[in-house]
């Protein structure tokens, strides 16, 4: 599976996560609830606008995976 | 669904919702305007109001009921299915609390396939059904004079709905008085109107990128979505935006802290899951009016 830029550039500030582009839309998916717990800062979260902003989105969302995903490493990041 | 939000961080959300009562305090202008806006009705034969139960057109139907009385004013409320159930609740418990002369009628607006393509001017082909009925009402019933909420700060924004009210010939006194949505706010409040602090309302069909068909089905897992997210106890600013099998929400950026808490994010997840979105996400800047606008048309149609 092909790893997009984003999702690398989240690796090196330590966010695990896959990364798919809707458009100008970055999805950004997290293996599991405790790994959204550093996005309650409002730091953490206009660093990664604006990495998201110089991967050409416009917008940035967070989704947890499936209950199945939970249970098993990401793929594709 | 029981709230999710343990007391603390209720209290988290609750320093953080906007507006203040403080910010909306009445200065001597905008009482000005109100007694302005009562000559205005008091001047007109009688009135039909296209009543949403929003904050604008709530003000205005219980100053023109105040001051026209139930013998020259009826408040309508349009029916479809882009008009969300908690919505209608909420107008007619205010209607029935302030002794608004009240009518429901159904729109057919999803009949059209002009509206049901979604094209950018969508709003035009709700409003002009909307004034159309509302026209045939006001002739059968000898009323004179139709009004909508518009107020002045909606007339820098892109709403095409406008011309449709101009076309037939629909009145907008709050806008022509000058009233702003922060005027409309704190005149509500002094008339202990509930809808002083309630977040902007539009219906659920803006949720849907343009160029993505409205549905009924969509529409309502839209309205699902956001009734639980609100069961959870998510307060202020609440969009579920379409994008397909994917459901964006937007809250306001000041709750995001909350809702971010691992329990909580998933509570929300499970929420929008299961109210038949295959993917749930939150966005990371929070609630912005038109983002579709900003994301562009058709993703994930």
């Amino acid at each position: 599976m092909t790893v997009h830029p984003l999702a690398t550039a989240l690796a090196s500030l330590g966010i695990e996560a896959r990364v798919d582009a809707r458009d100008a839309l970055a999805v950004i998916t997290l293996p599991n609830g405790e790994a959204a717990a550093p996005f309650r800062d409002a730091s953490v979260r206009r660093t990664v606008i604006a990495l998201a902003e110089a991967h050409g989105f416009k917008t940035v969302a967070l989704e947890l995976g499936n209950a199945a995903d939970d249970r098993a490493p990401l793929s594709g990041h | 669904m029981q709230p999710v939000l343990t007391e603390a961080a209720r209290a988290d959300v609750a320093t953080a919702t906007p507006p203040s009562p403080e910010s909306h305090r009445l200065s001597h202008a905008t009482r000005e305007k109100e007694q302005r806006l009562v000559a205005w009705l008091a001047a007109r034969h009688s009135v039909i109001l296209g009543f949403s139960g929003g904050v604008d057109s709530a003000y205005l139907a219980t100053v023109a009921s105040d001051t026209l009385g139930r013998s020259r004013f009826l408040a309508v409320i349009g029916r479809s299915p882009s008009y969300p159930d908690a919505q209608w609740d909420a107008a007619r418990t205010l209607a029935a609390q302030f002794d608004i002369p009240v009518l429901e009628v159904n729109t057919h607006e999803m009949l059209d396939p002009n509206y049901v393509a979604n094209p950018s001017n969508r709003c035009y082909f709700c409003k002009t059904e909307l004034w159309s009925v509302l026209r045939t009402v006001a002739r059968e019933r000898g009323l004179e004079t139709i009004i909508d909420g518009t107020n002045a700060d909606d007339l820098g924004d892109w709403r095409p709905g406008l011309q449709a009210a101009r076309e037939h010939d629909v009145a907008s006194p709050l806008a022509d008085l000058g009233f702003t949505k922060d005027d409309i706010r704190a005149l509500s409040r002094e008339r202990g109107l509930s809808t002083w602090s309630q977040p902007s309302s539009p219906c659920l069909s803006s949720r849907l990128p343009y160029g993505s068909a409205v549905t009924i089905e969509r529409l309502q897992q839209i309205e699902r979505a956001e009734a639980a997210l609100r069961s959870l106890g998510v307060e202020g600013d609440l969009r579920v935006r379409h994008h397909g099998d994917l459901a964006r929400v937007e809250i306001s950026a000041g709750h995001l802290d909350t809702w971010l808490a691992p329990r909580n994010f998933r509570a929300l997840t499970d929420a929008v899951r299961t109210a038949g979105f295959a993917r749930a996400s939150l966005d990371l800047r929070g609630f912005r009016s038109g983002s579709l606008t900003v994301l562009g048309a058709a993703a994930g149609a």
